[in-house]
């Protein structure tokens, strides 16, 4: 077995931040036509489509792949598995229960659609969703006194709502298609609106993830080494819980539920690098970024004006990467 | 022999009743097997044999008198042929006309009930072609036509099988009225406005129906534009700024999608925005849109009418 | 002789259905070495985590003659350094990460490593004489390369008390031996170490032993007295000997000769 030649985890930053400026010119400049870029191009038209809708999205687009990545670094440590993905105490389930009952009760009563329904929106209903899913796994799970308990019920709630979820369309089968298109996800939505409260999150969830990065490291070696070295166990539990329910809500309620980003972002970059938890957070953030405005950015070009399903590409992406790590270095 | 005697009588039993009625004995069972051959034919004469849209020719002794449908415009068909009491039985989301909602559901595309449409003892089904409990009930022996009319084309096509199978003589006639209302709805639509183009879209992702579509089909029938060319395939899942790019003068969709419509981000500019030419339809109405059916005048004048801005119910 | 680091009373503790240890009255001295053997399933390892306050127990602890609500947490952290048996994890961690993971009672929330973090944390991998692989991921080290890496890790916190379970896992003769001296020079610097050892040769190198049988303590005493030979013989039912050589006291198995 060689020592392996560990790269610095600053330089990995500073590609990842390069490829992501990359990606950005390259998102604004595929539309609808495939590849146009419209910066020489004359007129207000081309200006405004530049600033309202490609500019955003691609914004977004990279801001809910950090969210993800963060968040499934931080789920990866808290429950050390390496398996680990932000959906594990079911976000992402209770966020596509959350968009079912809000589109039966639109198709119910459009009256309601108009008042408060207009003011929840199909994201907060899914924000609303994956923030009730947390707080039952929490509560089944009594607290966050046991990790194992906790994934446990996660897992449960995950499967219970997805279920609800599929009764509510079978009930409704109308919704079915708008359904679809959350579950496979989208972009295509997200105005400077969004953007903002998606860079807030980010930036609120950040900050607090890394403040727990030397706990999450004491936790690897172990609860009760951890504990033997000082932390408090149930409050940085409860805080990176936290955490992930924001992180994963927010994503999930912008952009519909992509799989895979979370839990390949962090094996992306510890194959790259060794780094403590106070590198592998945000790495894991600009990776998870990369993933997703790369998934997005191909999405759109491949078949313009039709788009593709970003989850499919996420998946192609991520998981084409990983199994061409293990063939060239076994883990 | 003077005076025919009755045949098929057993030859023994013959000379009281028809005095001088000698019938030779190999005769009688001759006549017999003649006499059963013109009525086998005369019964084939009442026969009918039809092609369904798989291609498998499907022949059944007399018209059907008990009928299940799979697919809404088949049972809209079928009443619009005049045989609507003929119907035992219906899917769950056929709800025109009105008597068709009393009748047994027996599920939809996905879950057909087969119990219960075995229950029903139907002596056709009518089923379309992608329907999973096709070859089930085949393989129990009931009499299943396939037909799935997705084209206005198809509406003609299958209208007019309907007729052959159910011995309806006036399905031609029907077809003529149905397709004289829709170019009334085409002829009433104002020169001025020939031409509009059009955006329509069938649910958020969003999905457009492009030219290639049924409703693609029917715009460009009362002469509309559509902004979705065909190329794309029917239902294209489409990149939102296309639309912007695009511009179109009149959008038409659901009224559950209206609401999100407003927050797309640059939709605001959209010239069918800016001048409020939106036409939310109402369920109701977005059914009588969807189906390849019978009710395609009552389509193609919805259209006109939201063309024309005078769409009746939610304002945009 | 100074205060017991530790005043057990009382000590009960319930894992799952049963019993594991059952009303323990222990002091273990501070400033000396003392090793706890016994039987498989003797609750050794329980023991030593109840005192490190790191199991719920019924009954009664009191560490450097303070009781547990009398600690906080950080200063409990700083007094007392744990290594566990058999803890996985921490893989894709490099071997001076996890060692500088020692240093966490003594560091600020957010502050970065201090120079006397760093120092620390070379001192301990070059006691331990794991500092030759620094740069590597803890999950490419052979296991007691590992097992090096975890006691410096321990000895980084450079806590008066040790408390060690089966510290000598996986390491060979050398590292066994350079163990001991750690744990010698830790009690003459004044420091107190408590460990679990199943290996009965080194166990008896300590200067105290306490023998647990069945969840209760069989005997408590000084390694070189004849008592606590006696009693060591009994708890494994006659099956070993204490002999002494080359000054050193050994326990061997007693082989049973065939009736010739």
């Amino acid at each position: 077995m060689s020592a392996v030649a560990m790269r610095q985890p600053a330089p990995l930053g500073l590609l990842l931040l390069a490829i992501t400026a990359g990606l950005c010119l390259a998102g604004v400049a595929v539309g609808s036509l495939g590849w146009e870029p419209l910066w020489g191009g004359a007129g207000d038209a081309s200006a405004a489509i530049l600033w309202e809708i490609r500019l955003p999205r691609t914004l977004g687009a990279w801001l809910a792949g950090a969210l993800l990545g963060l968040a499934g670094a931080v789920a990866q440590g808290l429950f050390r598995n390496p398996l680990a993905d932000p959906y594990l105490l079911g976000s992402a389930t209770g966020a596509a229960f959350g968009v079912a009952v809000l589109l039966v009760l639109i198709g119910v009563s459009p009256v309601a659609a108009s008042g408060w329904g207009a003011r929840i929106g199909l994201t907060g209903a899914g924000f609303l969703g994956a923030v009730l899913a947390v707080l039952v796994t929490l509560g089944l799970a009594r607290g966050v006194q046991q990790t194992l308990r906790l994934l446990l019920a996660g897992v449960v709630v995950g499967m219970v709502f997805g279920a609800f979820s599929a009764l509510v369309m079978f009930w409704a089968p109308e919704i079915m298609r708008a359904m679809q298109a959350f579950l496979l996800g989208t972009t295509g939505f997200l105005g400077w609106g969004s953007v903002a409260l998606l860079a807030a999150v980010f930036a609120l969830a950040l900050l607090v993830a890394i403040a727990c990065s030397r706990p999450l490291d004491a936790l690897s070696l172990g609860e009760t080494t951890a504990a033997s070295l000082g932390i408090a166990l149930a409050p940085v539990r409860t805080v990176l819980v936290g955490v992930m329910a924001l992180a994963t809500g927010a994503a999930v309620a912008q952009v519909g539920l992509i799989a895979f980003i979370g839990l390949v972002a962090p094996h992306l970059v510890r194959a790259a690098v060794k780094p403590t938890h106070a590198w592998l957070l945000p790495l894991s953030a600009l990776a998870g970024g990369v993933l997703l405005l790369a998934s997005d950015v191909l999405a759109r070009w491949l078949l313009a004006p039709q788009e593709l399903p970003v989850g499919v590409l996420t998946a192609v992406l991520g998981g084409g990467y990983l199994l061409w790590l293990m063939h060239r270095r076994p883990l | 022999m003077a005076r025919s005697c009755h045949p098929g009588l057993d030859p023994g039993s013959i000379d009281r009743r028809t005095p001088g009625c000698r019938v030779k004995p190999g005769m009688t069972s001759f006549v017999r097997r003649f006499v059963w051959l013109v009525m086998a034919l005369a019964a084939q004469a009442h026969a009918i044999t039809v092609t369904d849209d798989r291609g498998v020719v499907v022949t059944l002794a007399q018209p059907p008198q008990r009928i299940v449908t799979l697919m809404p415009s088949l049972a809209e068909m079928v009443c619009e042929l005049g045989a609507c009491g003929r119907l035992v039985g219906v899917d769950d989301y056929a709800n025109w006309p009105e008597q068709v909602r009393r009748l047994p559901h027996v599920g939809g595309l996905e879950d057909a009930r087969i119990e219960t449409i075995l229950a029903l003892k139907p002596d056709v089904v009518l089923i379309p072609v992608s329907s999973r409990a096709l070859a089930r009930l085949e393989g129990l022996g009931l009499k299943v036509v396939a037909l799935e009319p997705k084209t206005l084309a198809d509406v003609q096509r299958v209208l007019l099988q309907l007729g052959e199978l159910l011995a309806i003589p006036q399905a031609k006639a029907v077809w003529q009225r149905i397709d004289d209302g829709v170019e009334a709805a085409a002829r009433s639509l104002p020169p001025a406005l020939r031409g509009t183009r059009v955006y329509f879209e069938v649910s958020s992702g969003p999905y457009a129906a492009s030219e290639s579509s049924f409703l693609g089909e029917m715009l460009a029938r009362v002469g509309a534009g559509n902004v979705v060319p065909g190329s794309l395939g029917p239902f294209p899942k489409l990149n939102p700024e296309f639309v912007v790019r695009a511009d179109p003068e009149v959008i038409m969709l659901s009224d559950r999608n209206l609401q999100q419509l407003r927050q797309r981000p640059g939709w605001d500019r959209i010239r069918a925005v800016r001048e409020q030419r939106i036409c939310a339809f109402t369920p109701e109405q977005g059914d009588v849109m969807v189906r390849p059916g019978p009710r395609m005048a009552q389509a193609a004048q919805l259209m006109v009418q939201c063309l024309q801005g005078k769409l009746p119910g939610r304002a945009p | 002789m100074s205060a017991p680091a530790f005043e057990v009373r009382g000590l009960s503790v319930r894992l799952g259905a049963s019993d594991v240890l059952h009303g323990i009255d222990l002091d273990i001295p501070a400033g000396r070495w003392t090793c706890i053997v016994g039987p498989n399933g003797a609750g050794k390892t329980t023991l030593l985590k109840s005192i490190a306050r790191l199991l719920p127990h019924r009954g009664n602890v009191r560490f450097m003659g303070r009781e547990q609500p009398a600690w906080p947490q950080r200063e409990l952290a700083r007094s007392l350094a744990w290594l566990g048996q058999n803890e996985t994890g921490a893989e894709d961690l490099l071997a001076r990460d996890v060692v500088m993971l020692g240093r966490l009672p003594h560091q600020p929330w957010l502050g970065a490593a201090s120079a006397a973090d760093r120092t620390a944390v070379d001192a301990a991998m070059h006691q331990t004489q794991c500092w030759g692989w620094r740069d590597r991921a803890l999950g490419s080290l052979s296991g007691g390369e590992r097992q090096r890496v975890l006691l410096a890790r321990a000895l980084a916190v450079q806590a008066p008390v040790l408390l060690m379970d089966e510290a000598l896992a996986n390491l060979d003769p050398p590292h066994q031996a350079d163990w001991l001296q750690i744990v010698r020079r830790h009690v003459a610097g004044g420091g107190t170490v408590v460990s679990v050892l199943h290996e009965l040769g080194m166990a008896l190198h300590a200067d105290d032993m306490v023998i647990l049988a069945g969840g209760k303590l069989a005997h408590q005493g000084a390694c070189a007295d004849a008592a606590t030979h006696r009693a060591l013989v009994d708890v494994f039912d006659g099956r070993i000997a204490v002999h002494s050589l080359a000054g050193q006291w050994v326990a061997l198995p007693q082989v049973e000769r065939d009736a010739a």
